[in-house]
């Protein structure tokens, strides 16, 4: 291993953690991601026993989870294992597939509500345009947060997950932080 | 507004970036023998239609999915929308 | 005090507020409005134009005189509406447009001038000299004639936004809104209902009639309560939807602490955007005045309101009042206001049928011609069949009829459509799609009519969703007739107010229809009538009768005016959302940014990127002793510097070589792996657009870099490519920007320095040569990505870690390399570097050069197509003769500042002569002397040549001698050492 120390998205050593009234914010910085994308005539793989799931949803397996990404392009995640070359075993394991390492190009943000769903459900409305009655558990959407492209997954019912572009981690932090502790009040 | 994706369903036309008339999707044949002035009426020239348009609407906050949408520039009423690839597609299968 | 009894206000307690600097005191479910008039205060402002005093005129938003400046310091807030400004302790307002006090106002003045400002005077009187538009009669006029004032300070509060989603959204809160939601609610749909006031009822609050014999308020009471227990609705008070959107999206705006003293935590006011699959809208209607002789004194106002400030807030402007009706709903007035203990001195009702509905003397035929009261109104003037007679009140309710509130259904451009019955425009069918007015809004002015038509509305909206609902049981109520006669104005040769706000006359019309602006939208441009901050909602019609009545036109021939959103005025502060400051908009570090920082680094934003622009020592006082050093730095030891904001995209699939093939201008499939190439990008049109780097780590997979301007646009541009162009090719393009830290590592010792890094890999010239690139391991076990590439000129590097180490591997690249003089350098000695090397940058990729121009021509291959490549050879591109060339004065003191033209010695300056310009300046270290990029006719032949640079914005001129372009190493020995 390198002697080199990691800082993550936010700049620390130490993932940021946050807790609200109803609400733990969580930097994921263990998460490592690759995306995979059909090549022409290529089948379908299932990387890690994972069956890849359609348009707009998210699919957990064993200790591994992909959601959609786009037409014929899924994101994988692998809890955990960011340290490692992911890519290099995704890549092995749907070696007709395209393989893209990804897991320094996101942070990723895990909101968990401590009171059921409608706080979570609260905080997304100020942040995302995205209608929560069909946003159940196993949904995953790309959209604009203030005018930063980012993918909401929604992991449980007390559960999202946000992910935004790296470069973009205090600002994304700032955004979350503001609506959080605006809906205390 | 919202664009009817063909995919992921209703979204909010703000993930999208305008890309522009559908004819952009028909590149010249840049070895045709005209290929000068057909290029240049590709780059330069639009219909500026009031009614019926078809265009380019690039989902650029989501899945990135360029999409053929048909709608009315009076209205803003949209009458289909389905994924540029397929289009582009069924245009060269087309013979053109 | 006329404070009557009864009333929703909560007598518990007691809220003191000033207004205009005296004290007063009011109760909770007060408005300004209400509490003013229960203190006995009728005056409450100044016209617009004429500074008339004036009173409150409605109950509602729609008000168009009682505008005040509301609280003080930095949240002070002009303009405010004292009808909609809820009472809250401590509360202050004052009065607007006077001076030096409201009750003595000098500008009043104008009103005795008011001959001279009719309609069209500013159009007649302020044309010559043009310029003394701007520069006197503007301000004079906007001094005198005008509305509140600013605090000149920043907003100090915080504004949110949010999305909501919802099956219905029910737009107003009274009766048809209310019957609507019920109907919803249990359901099981999604309901959103929206309500502009404070509490939730409407109109039902300011009536007396009852609903199943109890009071409307018990009715409105239990469904509050059965709408808190259902988790489908969400009743939203204080929120006023604003503005119809295409496809159902409806803009709304939250008052969450315009009620209390400071918002505390609390945002100020939050903007939803409401996408709603059906709405329905119980807007309610407003009442109409029926314009008379100086009808605007304070205690003159619209008898719908009078009643509601009687009813709803126990105030009254006076102990005595009277009505003057054209229809039965002013009886109503009298009616109640009678039985709150008021003196009602005579209704004057101008159709001659009329006849009492109470206890008080009714004028059945008769007319108000006039008013007497300098500060508020005295007597009446009433003239039945040629008689006249003067009648003292302290008040006048005045009604005119109701006029549907259609505004949300004309934001598409629907056209509301005549009602001869009810002499009003009701909603036309053109209205926005799934938009369905009810109630009042839809012409059904009767309590039961409008709760029949809010239930079968939703009934209606549910079907068509199909969400099964039933009818719910409504409560008994009145269903009264209306019987409004086509009355508008009384004839007079004294000035007839119709838009009280804008100051607009019936003589005002008169003149526009004398001067034949008689189309409805040159009336209102030319008399400025419906044009204020209140849209003309209590005048527009009126305004519209009168010039039916002149042009002997009906009312539906002469037109009506549509509505654009907002429906009430939307600060900018809610529009603007959430941010201001650093957080305006969001920003992008890099992986070193807290490194940089750290060091002292001072940033410069490019684009949204954060990047360390120099880095400062202690002992230098000038930016340019520290770029200075960080050049030489580079050119003699090593430099260090973050280019991770460089666009990265990952291109694979078999075909990936043929798509880069097409994407650049010269050719990138016979690349070999482990190589790297520099690509030129052209857009269609021909001009050069991008450049950049492809590498290529395998058969079929590249890594591209972009310029950090183009990033986003070039990743766009491949997806264009990709699923538009040539959907038949297999390639994936995947950013990756972000993922991967790169930081520059150049100069003569970058190799020794990079030796001490990576685990066993030969960076010899022989095994990694000139433009060679690789994947390996560095710092003991870290995949990173090896290009040996150069923007400065010097032997070369840059290396790839991921993200989460950029830090660490500055850290350790400094460390290593502390006894090489290892330096970090900003993107200004990036700058300076770059054009000693005469490589293009941004200045020179303006999108107004060819690739001939930047002496990238041959990088055009001509065996094959690509972007561009057609029209870049066409006769206007091709026969450009500028060239690029390197400029150094001629006196080494001498200056040259980009942006200036270049001329032939001796030659005039002018359009014809130009010869061109230059791109970038700099200093050069290395030279000596500033230095500079330019394109010149011809340049590339005229090597050596003196010209003269001009500079006319600062009056300055400059010798150059023409250089070649690279001012470093112009044989490219040092990079291929």
């Amino acid at each position: 291993m390198t002697d080199l120390t990691a800082f993550t998205a936010l700049g620390a050593a130490q993932p940021r953690l946050a807790s609200f009234e109803a609400l733990d914010i969580r930097e994921n910085p263990e998460l490592a991601l690759a995306s995979l994308a059909l090549r022409r005539g290529s089948i379908r793989p299932a990387p890690f026993g994972l069956h890849l799931p359609e348009p707009g949803r998210w699919v957990a397996g064993q200790g591994v989870a992909a959601f959609w990404v786009g037409p014929d392009q899924w994101m994988i995640e692998a809890e955990g294992r960011a340290e490692e070359n992911f890519a290099a075993d995704l890549k092995q394991a749907s070696p007709d597939c395209t393989v893209t390492e990804q897991t320094d190009g996101w942070i990723v943000f895990e909101i968990v509500s401590r009171s059921g769903r409608a706080p979570l459900e609260e905080l997304l409305s100020k942040l995302v345009n995205i209608d929560l009655a069909d946003f159940e558990l196993g949904r995953a959407t790309r959209t604009g947060l203030e005018d930063m492209s980012c993918f909401v997954i929604r992991r449980n019912e007390t559960h999202v997950a946000v992910m935004g572009a790296r470069s973009f981690a205090g600002s994304l932090w700032h955004a979350l932080e503001t609506a959080v502790s605006r809906l205390q009040t | 507004m919202l664009i009817p994706h063909p995919i992921l369903g209703s979204r909010d036309a703000r993930e999208f970036t305008y890309l522009g008339d559908v004819r952009l999707v028909d590149r010249p044949d840049p070895t045709g023998p005209d290929a000068e002035a057909a290029f240049c009426d590709y780059v330069f020239l639009r219909d500026n239609p009031a009614g019926v348009h078809r265009e380019l609407w690039f989902h650029e906050q989501g899945d990135r999915s360029c999409l053929v949408v048909t709608r009315s520039t009076i209205t803003h009423d949209i009458l289909g929308a389905e994924l540029a690839r397929d289009f582009a597609l069924a245009r060269k299968r087309g013979g053109e | 005090m006329t404070r009557l009894s009864g009333g929703l206000v909560d007598r518990s307690q007691t809220l003191n507020f000033t207004f205009d600097g005296k004290q007063y005191h009011g109760y909770p479910g007060d408005t300004l409005a209400s509490a003013l008039l229960a203190n006995g205060v009728r005056l409450m402002g100044r016209s617009f134009k004429y500074h008339r005093p004036r009173g409150v005129f409605s109950a509602g938003s729609e008000e168009p005189n009682a505008l005040v400046e509301l609280r003080s310091g930095a949240r002070q807030e002009p303009n405010t509406r004292a009808t909609v400004a809820e009472l809250f302790e401590g509360l202050v307002a004052r009065s607007q447009n006077r001076w030096p006090s409201l009750g003595f106002d000098a500008l009043a003045v104008n009103d005795l001038l008011s001959p001279f400002f009719t309609a069209g005077f500013y159009y007649k009187t302020f044309m010559w000299p043009k310029a003394f538009w701007e520069m006197l009669y503007e301000p004079a006029i906007r001094k005198a004639a005008g509305l509140g004032s600013l605090s000149m300070q920043a907003d100090p509060d915080a504004y949110d936004k949010g999305f909501l989603h919802c099956d219905v959204l029910v737009i107003g809160g009274g009766p048809a809104g209310l019957a609507a939601v019920l109907t919803a609610a249990r359901s099981g749909a999604r309901v959103i209902l929206a309500d502009e006031d404070f509490r939730l009822g409407g109109r039902l609050l300011a009536e007396t009639e009852t609903l199943d014999g109890a009071p409307a308020t018990d009715w409105i009471s239990a469904l509050e309560t059965e709408f808190e227990s259902l988790p489908n609705v969400r009743v939203m008070r204080r929120t006023t939807v604003f503005g119809v959107f295409d496809h159902g999206i409806y803009g709304a705006v939250e008052r969450v602490s315009d009620h209390l003293a400071e918002p505390g935590d609390k945002v100020r006011q939050t903007l939803w955007r409401i996408t709603a699959k059906r709405a329905i809208l119980a807007s309610g209607a407003t009442e109409r005045p029926i314009a008379f002789a100086d009808n605007d004194r304070p205690g003159i106002m619209l008898a719908g309101a009078m009643r509601a400030y009687a009813n709803r807030w126990a105030a009254c402007p006076s102990k005595t009042i009277a009505v003057f009706t054209n229809n039965d709903d002013g009886h109503r007035t009298a009616r109640d206001l009678a039985a709150k203990g008021v003196h009602v001195a005579a209704v004057i009702d101008a159709r001659r049928e009329a006849r009492a509905r109470g206890d008080y003397r009714v004028i059945a035929g008769g007319m108000v011609t006039g008013s007497r009261g300098r500060l508020g109104l005295r007597a009446i003037e009433v003239s039945t069949n040629g008689r006249r007679e003067w009648i003292e009140c302290g008040s006048l309710g005045v009604s005119g009829g109701w006029n549907p509130n259609v505004h949300l259904t004309s934001h598409h451009r629907g056209r509301p459509v005549w009602n001869e019955a009810l002499q009003a425009f009701l909603p036309g069918a053109d209205g926005p799609a799934g938009l369905l007015p009810v109630g009042a809004a839809a012409g059904h002015f009767s309590t039961a009519q409008t709760l029949r038509s809010g239930a079968e509305a939703a009934l209606r909206a549910l079907t068509e969703l199909a969400i099964a609902a039933a009818p719910p049981v409504l409560p008994q109520s009145e269903e009264s007739g209306y019987g409004v006669a086509p009355i508008f104005h009384v004839a007079g040769k004294k000035r007839a107010w119709v838009d009280f706000q804008n100051d607009v006359t019936v003589k005002d019309l008169k003149i526009a229809h004398a001067e034949n602006m008689r189309p409805v939208e040159h009336l209102k441009r030319y008399t400025t009538l419906g044009m204020a901050t209140d849209q003309g909602k209590t005048s527009n019609v009126t305004g519209l009768a009168v010039m039916a009545e002149l042009t002997g036109k009906s009312i539906p021939e002469t037109g009506t005016t549509i509505f654009r959103p907002p429906y009430t005025p939307v600060t900018i502060s809610v529009l603007g959302g959430g941010d201001t400051g650093p957080h305006f908009r969001p920003r992008r570090l890099t992986p070193t940014h807290n490194w940089a920082e750290a060091q002292g680094a001072v940033f410069v934003e490019t684009g949204q990127w954060m990047r360390a622009e120099y880095f400062p020592r202690q002992s230098e006082t000038h930016w340019r002793q520290s770029v200075d050093r960080e050049t030489k730095a580079v050119r003699s030891a090593v430099g260090l510097c973050d280019v991770s904001t460089l666009g990265k995209v990952d291109v694979q699939g078999a075909d990936a070589g043929e798509f880069l093939n097409r994407l650049y201008s010269n050719v990138m499939d016979t690349l070999k792996v482990g190589r790297v190439r520099y690509g030129l990008m052209l857009r269609e049109d021909g001009f050069a657009y991008d450049d950049g780097t492809c590498a290529r780590l395998a058969e079929d997979h590249y890594v591209v870099t972009t310029t950090t301007a183009n990033a986003g646009l070039v990743y766009r541009n491949m997806e264009f490519a990709r699923q538009c162009l040539w959907p038949e090719l297999d390639v994936q393009v995947i950013s990756t920007t972000d993922a991967w830290a790169q930081i520059a590592v150049a100069g003569p010792k970058s190799r020794a320095l990079l030796t001490r890094i990576v685990d066993g890999f030969d960076l010899s010239n022989d095994a990694f040569p000139f433009m060679a690139c690789a994947e390996l391991v560095v710092c003991g076990g870290l995949r990173a990505r090896l290009f040996r590439i150069s923007f400065s000129g010097e032997l070369a590097f840059e290396i790839a870690v991921p993200a989460r180490y950029g830090h660490a591997l500055m850290e350790r690249l400094m460390q290593a390399g502390a006894d090489l003089g290892a330096t970090p350098y900003g993107v200004e000695a990036l700058s300076v570097l770059r054009v000693e090397k005469g490589h293009v940058g941004g200045s020179e990729l303006n999108g107004q050069s060819t690739a001939a121009m930047l002496g990238l021509g041959k990088m055009v291959s001509q065996k094959k197509d690509a972007i561009g490549a057609v029209m870049s050879r066409r006769e206007g591109l091709a026969g450009d003769i500028r060239r690029i060339v390197g400029l150094q004065p001629v006196e080494r003191a001498g200056k040259v500042v980009a942006g200036s033209h270049l001329f032939t010695v001796g030659a005039p300056q002018n359009l014809d002569t130009d010869q061109g310009w230059i791109t970038s300046a700099c200093y050069s270290p290395h030279v000596g002397s500033m230095i500079g990029l330019g394109f010149l006719e011809n340049g590339d032949q005229r090597i050596g040549e003196v010209i003269v640079a001009a500079n006319p914005v600062e009056g300055e001129s400059e010798r150059l001698r023409i250089v070649p372009a690279h001012f470093v190493d112009p044989e490219g020995a040092r990079l291929r050492d």
